[in-house]
């Protein structure tokens, strides 16, 4: 969740989008802060150059005559003279100095002592004082960065009649262009927000759209993977783009999935027709051949209805043909009812089939060994109850005398496993493979229901039924269904 | 500046149309604190009401300009200083009318003061120091202190290191509060005044030298202006101090009146100036626009 990867394509798209925009607005607000920020400076040095030069253009005769007093004065009043509609400035200092650098006039008088050397107090005060020094043109001396302490200083070297006297040097603060850089930088920032909150909406919206049609396709190839496809609606196509071309294709692509599908329900009806056509022709040949052989017994019988003889000799073969019209029904109907069942029943139910079998064998001489290694707890599928007591049956009928049944039952895994062998006559490889076919049977009175309602039960669970046989080497029913994690206690 | 004050004055000034006679000319120095207009326009009024004629206050920069104009004709009366009093002319342009009474007599010091912060006690300390002198026809403002140091055998060229001319008591005053000089010469009338009216300034000084007394700077007359406009102009001087407009006048002036006095309440600044014989003849020289 916290990891960008994970995050959602509309997420990343506008973030993306606001990142651009952001660095993009956040650009251009810095190149014209930046270009204001030289304008501002310009202006104020071609002010102190103005400063200088009103100065320089009074001094010439003061410095002749040596009038410090009068020179003090004319700094004074330039510096006094407050520009307010030029937008103001401050004047941090001025000096007007001699050839040799010493001090004819200062605007801080008390440090800077007329008729003395002007010393500068630091290195780039030095460097600025020999530049100043060196003019022998106006020029402008700036401080460097951006600082409200930066200054711009106007340098006027003073001439009379060609001949080099000194240099007037006025400086002026950028404290006030500080304040007003800072005012347009709030601005031109309020600006670039505006500008970023707009384009990151519009990127949200403008990603959203794109990641729709990508997200229906998402959720519709879920749907497919769930097997869920008839009850898709299509995506809506709004664009021509690629995006568009993706949802129309996709679109189709479900379309021809679902007539599939259809088609596949379909086959899979046709077939259960035909199964349920071939159970309807077994059951009508199972028990139409009894109900010949019973009709014409009473035939018989209501043509000598006093012959005791008859009647002693076809009232039990009567008995015998409905006992065993109603055994295949009860199989059918018992097969068909507990395939739809989702009971769970006790693991320990299984082993109360110990006994029904054992009563089932009763005086016969057969050997039942009974293993269940489960977990007591466990609650099984009640088909595996069915499944359990069909082949335990199966094998117990099978057996001769002295004969043997083993009955495992373990988990392995997720899966349970239920073993039933026995050591009887064994199953003849040509006839293994109807084994499971309804009404199959090798036995004289079986209803061929037995082994196919275990397959089907088997299958409707998802798991395998196995079969391990030789002749006169006995049989291993082998089952594996996959139930323990579902109904596990 | 000066002439658009000038102008101001002519402009602010109404002219007696029933006077047919030119106004008397009056030129103002240094020597009192000629930036505050209206009261030279209420004092020019009052002169004016109590002579009938008008009167017209002309300022100038330096005493020079105003000795000039008494010599050219360009003004009747002059307040100027006692050392341009003293010195000789040929033939003599002006005349002594009155002199201002201070503190009870017509006397007055030269103050040497330095920033209050400064170390300075005496006056050698300055030495190597810079200098603000008034008017270098002042003599509490320049004659003095340089008599001080022609007594030490010393020239202000090498006993300061430099030194300039404010042309203003005031001015100089400014220039010792604002660091420019290191110390300076100025009137104690002037300093005093200043202590009243803008103590801003004089609180940031210190005088290290009072000067013995000197005559106060007096106010002259043009030899050649007829003698009943000099003897109103005396009298009504000299009666301000008898009515209230004019005792109110005086009052804004700090001076209790003007008093006759004789020339030789000038005499220890004629001696001065006789001892320091202006040794340095460039300061009669400089150029005072």
């Amino acid at each position: 969740m916290l990891s960008p990867k994970s995050w959602s394509l509309a997420i990343k798209l506008s973030l993306t989008i606001t990142a651009v925009v952001t660095a993009v607005g956040f650009m251009i607000g810095a190149v014209i802060l930046a270009q204001d920020w030289k304008r501002f400076q310009d202006e104020l040095g071609a002010k102190a150059l103005l400063l200088s030069e009103f100065v320089a253009i009074t001094t010439p005769k003061a410095m002749l005559r040596k009038d410090y007093w009068q020179l003090h004065l004319s700094l004074k009043n330039m510096a006094s003279r407050r520009s307010d509609t030029t937008g103001g400035h401050e004047v941090i200092t001025a000096m007007i100095l001699d050839t040799e650098g010493k001090v004819l006039a200062h605007l801080h008088p008390a440090e800077n002592k007329i008729d003395l050397p002007f010393s500068p107090e630091n290195k780039i005060e030095e460097k600025l004082f020999q530049q100043a020094m060196s003019a022998r043109s106006t020029i402008v001396l700036s401080s460097e960065g951006f600082s409200k302490k930066g200054f711009q200083e106007g340098v006027v070297p003073i001439f009379s009649d060609q001949k080099y006297m000194g240099v007037v040097r006025v400086r002026l603060s950028v404290a006030q262009l500080y304040e007003k850089a800072k005012d347009s930088a709030m601005i031109v920032l309020a600006l670039v927000f505006c500008f970023v909150i707009l384009g990151s909406g519009l990127g949200t919206i403008v990603s959203r759209r794109m990641v729709k049609p990508l997200t229906a396709v998402t959720q519709g190839l879920e749907a497919v993977g769930r097997g869920e496809m008839t009850d898709f609606t299509p995506i809506p196509i709004n664009e021509r783009d690629e995006i568009g071309h993706l949802s129309v294709t996709f679109n189709q692509i479900m379309a021809e999935l679902a007539e599939k599908k259809m088609l596949e329900e379909e086959i899979a009806m046709s077939e259960k027709l035909v199964a349920l056509g071939r159970i309807t022709a077994g059951v009508a040949h199972e028990v139409n051949n009894p109900l010949a052989g019973l009709l014409n017994c009473i035939d018989t019988l209501r043509k000598h209805p006093d012959d005791k003889k008859l009647i002693d000799r076809y009232l039990p073969v009567i008995d015998q043909g409905l006992h065993r019209i109603k055994d295949i029904v009860h199989s059918l109907l018992v097969g068909l009812k507990i395939e739809e069942s989702q009971e769970t029943v006790s693991i320990q139910h299984i082993d109360k089939l110990h006994d029904l079998i054992t009563a089932e064998i009763g005086d016969r001489n057969i050997d039942v060994i009974w293993e269940n290694r489960t977990n007591r707890e466990l609650h099984i599928p009640g088909k595996i109850e069915q499944i359990v007591c069909n082949l335990l049956k199966n094998a117990v009928e099978i057996l001769p005398e002295g004969g043997r049944v083993v009955f495992r039952m373990y988990q392995d895994g997720s899966h349970l496993v239920i073993e039933v062998s026995d050591n009887g006559p064994g199953i003849p490889s040509n006839i293994r493979n109807q084994l499971f076919d309804p009404f199959f049977t090798t036995k004289t009175n079986g209803t061929g229901l037995g082994l196919w309602v275990v397959y089907r039960l088997v299958q409707s669970m998802e798991g395998i039924i196995e079969v391990m046989s030789d002749e006169d080497q006995g049989a291993t029913f082998h089952v594996s269904v996959p139930v323990i994690t579902m109904k596990a206690a | 500046m000066r002439l658009i004050c000038l102008l101001l004055l002519f402009w602010i000034t109404p002219i007696h149309a029933t006077n047919p006679e030119p106004p008397i000319r009056f030129g103002l120095t240094a020597v009192v604190v000629t930036e505050n207009l209206r009261f030279l326009d209420q004092w020019s009024q009052y002169l004016s009401h109590k002579m009938g004629r008008k009167i017209e206050f002309v300022l100038r920069k330096s005493y020079q300009d105003v000795i000039d104009l008494l010599d050219s004709g360009g003004i009747e009366f002059a307040w100027i200083c006692g050392y341009p009093y003293v010195q000789a002319r040929e033939p003599e342009s002006l005349q002594l009318l009155t002199v201002p009474i201070y503190r009870g007599a017509p006397r007055y010091h030269s103050y040497i003061i330095v920033h209050h912060s400064s170390p300075y006690k005496r006056f050698s300390d300055l030495k190597g120091k810079v200098f603000a002198f008034s008017d270098p026809d002042s003599n509490s403002g320049f004659l003095y202190p340089l008599n001080l140091m022609t007594e030490k055998g010393e020239k202000p060229e090498s006993f300061f290191r430099q030194t300039f001319f404010t042309f203003n008591h005031a001015e100089t005053v400014q220039a010792v509060s604002e660091q420019v000089a290191d110390g300076g010469a100025v009137d104690s009338y002037i300093w005093e005044y200043l202590a009243i009216f803008r103590p801003e300034i004089t609180e940031k000084t210190r005088i290290i030298k009072t000067s013995p007394s000197f005559g106060f700077p007096p106010i002259v007359s043009r030899v050649g202006v007829n003698d009943s406009t000099v003897n109103l102009m005396k009298s009504t001087l000299e009666n301000m101090d008898e009515d209230s407009a004019g005792k109110a006048l005086l009052d804004r002036l700090k001076l209790d009146g003007f008093g006759h006095f004789s020339d030789s309440l000038f005499n220890e600044i004629r001696a001065m100036a006789h001892k320091t014989q202006r040794a340095n003849p460039i300061y009669s020289m400089l150029p005072t626009d």
